[in-house]
């Protein structure tokens, strides 16, 4: 890959907790509409790592560049304008707000002033619509997303990204373990949307554990190890790759 | 000079009648993790169970304050076990906690009120708080001496049975994580319940001894639960070393706020004096 | 009829407080526990611009508005580094500054001598005094006040609102930055209680800080929690039956004297119970 090609990429990126470094001198770069998994066994950092590119959790050291700007410090709430948005490994919906307003509220106006005189319109719903229906979940529209089984709060989730992402145009998405738990045709649902979404152009960054997913889905794949990067390729050889294996089964 | 001494005096005087009420939040807040906004009206209890034995039954003033520290320390198992541990094993949230302790609160003072007007009272007899007597040239009298004196022996004790004994053993593995002492078999209930008991009970004692130093009122409860749970927040939310150390901060900077601005704004300057450490430390002077 | 016009005009003051605190903490999921603050500094400056300076009573309660909102923009900016317990904590913390404010700050309040002679309100020559028309006037403005909560918990703010109280770092994560909006419906509300505030004292044609206490910001709260968290019509009934209740038991034979610690103790009790039976009070869809 050319440099050229990275819209996303970290420089010797560290973070730790209390000594532990869950992120550790991670320099990695990540292709303009593609889809990018990353890999790795329980606990290598992939998940700090997205909370650190979302700024849930701040930068200890390096960078992280988007765009061709480096960044030492993210706000999470200026994600969107950085062109991304995410989903949760631990599913953080709006518990007590019905599924419609779990997705209208990613669509409205971002000022204060502008949201207080705001009504949403047939606009917005349209939007929201066509995300719930990509995950059908239409039908749950009134429904508190506290009744929801575990597989449809994941694709609420994803529901909500995809809400965010057309409205918005962000076009790096970051999918943290989307198909965990899911039973087989909710993992068909979301991966045609992984692969609607690179047809449209956009980047997906995908976490996930599961090898056929992995090599079915990615054009690109970067494993970590103990927040360290270990290797990267595509999907065949990087999973036949000893230090890879030994990686996993080291754990 | 003088001033100095006497500002210091009255600062550790009001540190360590605080210094009780954070012991006691402290202990509870360490086992459950919620504000409990009632451990102020347990002091009231204190006070006025006190009040009723020694003064208008005319028992023996220790055995009144020892019979006094007990009900507080009852009344306070007793809302446990009726409210909190009910609401505890219902996994409710923190907030519901705080405001069914506001309910406590405020049912306890009402009920207090009703009972024994809401008229001032003072526990001491005869001339106000026994003789004075000159302290680094200041003035403290022996009812402050003893305030002092029984604070810090109520620390030591608290620390010794938290150190040395099963008990305590169990009320730290609690607080470090309330999951896996129950896992490795410790009755976590009925631990809290003890806390509760004993936590109140230290309340009770401070609601006897500032009766004894300036007097009791239904109302009481609220000013000293707040000193409390900013001395504890300063000190180190959680920490009872820590609660202690806040309570003197606070009683001392209050004393010296005082010495520039009106007597009345006292509870303002400490509620300041919560605001800049939370904002500037937020973990208080020593970390959990 | 004089006794229920007065019961209706309190039970519609307490109505607009609920509905003002009710976007803080039924939308907002934020524990303020400081709403009297705010109803007294509307308060305040009614009876100050009216009594003292001669000021209609319409311009003052602009100016209320104003002062309040200024206050809480003021406050709100250190409090939206809180949440959860201590924003509770630090908002009652806000209360017992103001309420030091009304007391000690004698040259503009009169402090515990309170201001009296406010008069009732008067426009084009149509005077509000009697206990009818001033009746209507607060009608109107409880009307004002439900139809302005109902614009902003309507609107898309009112949902983010929700989505802060659900989860306020997964909502910044799409793009909000939640403490102007944490900011802005704090003063929002602060304004709304204002208007409370200037309407009680020109009813009572007079203020005094004893009606600005913690206690009564706990008041304001349980009204709330009563009747349902994020729920306007539930404001309105539970400042209805709240206020009522402890008339009831007066009728019922309890003395006049014991009516303020009555009124206290049902409000505890009714706190004690919704948070065992019933978190989300009666119309409410949000449990804390
Ligand atoms: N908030 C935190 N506080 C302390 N330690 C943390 C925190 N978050 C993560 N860690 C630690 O950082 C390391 C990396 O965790 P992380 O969740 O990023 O791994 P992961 O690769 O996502 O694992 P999994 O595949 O299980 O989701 C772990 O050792 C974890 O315990
Ligand atoms: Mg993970």
């Amino acid at each position: 890959m050319t440099k050229t090609d990275a819209i996303l990429k970290t420089r010797n990126l560290t973070k730790q907790f209390d000594g532990v470094r869950a992120v550790d001198d991670l320099s990695i770069s990540i292709a303009k509409g593609k889809v990018t998994s990353v890999i790795g066994p329980n606990g290598s950092g992939k998940t700090t790592l997205t909370n650190v590119l979302s700024g849930l959790a701040s930068i200890d050291g390096g960078s992280v560049v988007l765009h061709s700007v480096a960044l030492k410090k993210i706000r999470p709430f200026d994600m969107p304008s950085y062109g991304m948005t995410r989903t949760f490994q631990e599913v953080r919906l709006f518990e007590q707000m019905p599924v419609l307003d779990n997705v209208l509220v990613v669509l409205t106006e971002r000022s204060v002033f502008g949201a207080l005189f705001e009504r949403h319109g047939a606009f917005h719903e349209k939007q929201a619509e066509e995300a719930l229906k990509k995950v059908g979940l239409w039908e749950k529209r009134n429904e508190p997303a506290s009744t929801l089984s575990y597989g449809q709060r994941k694709l609420l989730e994803i529901a909500r990204v995809l809400a965010l992402s057309a409205g918005r145009q962000t076009d790096i998405i970051l999918l943290d373990e989307p198909f965990a738990g899911l039973f087989p045709k909710m993992v068909k649902t979301v991966s045609s949307i992984v692969k609607a979404l690179r047809d449209e152009g956009r980047t997906v960054v995908l976490i996930e554990h599961n090898m056929d997913l992995i090599r079915e889905l990615s054009d690109h794949v970067i494993v970590m190890d103990s927040g360290k990067f270990l290797a990267e390729g595509r999907a065949a050889e990087v999973l036949e790759r000893r230090d890879v294996i030994e990686a996993y089964l080291g754990e | 000079m003088e001033i100095l001494s006497q500002l210091i005096l009255n600062g550790v005087i009001a540190g360590a009648l605080y210094a009780l009420m954070a012991l006691g939040f402290n202990l509870i807040y360490g086992v459950t993790r919620f504000f409990n906004l009632a451990h102020g009206v347990l002091a009231a209890i204190g006070g006025y169970a006190f009040f009723t034995l020694s003064k208008t039954l005319g028992l023996n003033i220790y055995l009144g304050a020892a019979i006094g520290v007990a009900v507080a320390g009852l009344a306070g198992y007793g809302f446990d076990r009726l409210v909190y541990s009910t609401l505890r094993k219902r996994k409710a949230s923190n907030l519901v906690l705080l405001v069914a302790s506001l309910g406590v609160f405020t049912t306890a003072q009402a009920a207090l009120s009703i009972l024994f007007t809401s008229n001032f009272q003072t526990l001491s007899s005869g001339e106000a708080g026994g003789s004075a007597l000159s302290l680094f040239g200041g003035v403290v009298t022996r009812t402050q001496l003893v305030i002092i004196f029984s604070s810090i022996a109520s620390m030591l004790g608290l620390a010794a049975l938290l150190k040395g004994t099963m008990f305590g053993k169990a009320v730290r593995a609690i607080s470090d994580d309330e999951e896996v002492a129950r896992m490795v078999g410790i009755n976590t209930g009925r631990v809290t319940g003890y806390v509760f008991f004993i936590g109140s009970a230290i309340a009770g004692f401070a609601g006897i001894l500032a009766g004894f130093d300036t007097g009791i009122q239904p109302t009481m409860g609220m000013g000293l639960l707040l000193k409390g749970v900013i001395a504890s927040i300063i000190g180190g939310v959680g920490n009872i070393y820590g609660g202690v150390l806040g309570a003197f901060l606070l009683g001392l900077v209050e004393n010296f706020g005082i010495w520039k601005i009106p007597g009345e704004w006292k509870d303002a300057v400490s509620f300041v004096l919560l605001i800049v450490f939370l904002i500037f430390r937020p973990q208080g002077i020593m970390k959990r | 009829m004089d006794y229920i016009l007065h019961l209706a005009i309190l039970v519609i003051i307490y109505a607009i407080l609920g509905l003002s605190l009710n976007l803080v903490v039924g939308y907002t999921g934020l524990l303020a526990s400081g709403h009297a603050a705010f109803y007294g500094i509307g308060a305040y400056a009614t009876a100050i611009l009216t009594a003292s300076l001669g000021v209609n009573f319409f311009v003052s309660m602009a100016a209320g508005i104003i002062a309040s909102a200024g206050a809480a923009f003021l406050i709100g900016a250190v409090l939206s580094r809180f949440d959860g317990d201590y924003y509770a904590l630090v908002s009652l913390g806000f209360n017992v500054i103001i309420y030091s404010v009304f007391l000690n700050w004698q040259g503009l309040t009169r402090g515990p001598l309170g201001i009296p002679g406010v008069p009732r309100p008067a426009l084009f020559g149509i005077e509000f005094s009697s206990g009818v028309f001033f009746l209507a006037l607060a009608a109107f403005f409880l009307a004002l006040s439900f139809l302005a909560a109902r614009f902003v918990a309507r609107s898309s703010f009112g949902r983010v609102l929700k989505s802060i109280r659900e989860d306020e770092k997964a909502i910044q994560v799409f793009g909000y930055n939640t403490v102007y909006f944490k900011l802005a419906i704090f003063v929002i509300s602060a304004g709304m209680a204002a208007v409370a505030g200037s309407l009680l004292s020109s009813y009572i044609t007079f203020v005094d800080p004893s009606s600005f206490t913690v206690m009564e910001s706990v008041f304001i709260l349980a009204i709330i929690i009563f009747g349902g968290l994020s729920s306007l019509k539930g404001s309105v009934v539970g400042a209805l039956v709240l206020v009522l209740l402890p008339e009831a038991l007066r009728f019922a034979g309890f003395p006049q004297s014991l009516a303020a610690q009555m009124r206290q103790g049902v409000y505890g009790l009714f706190l004690i119970a919704l948070m065992l039976y019933r978190p989300q009070g009666l119309f409410g869809e949000f449990k804390l």
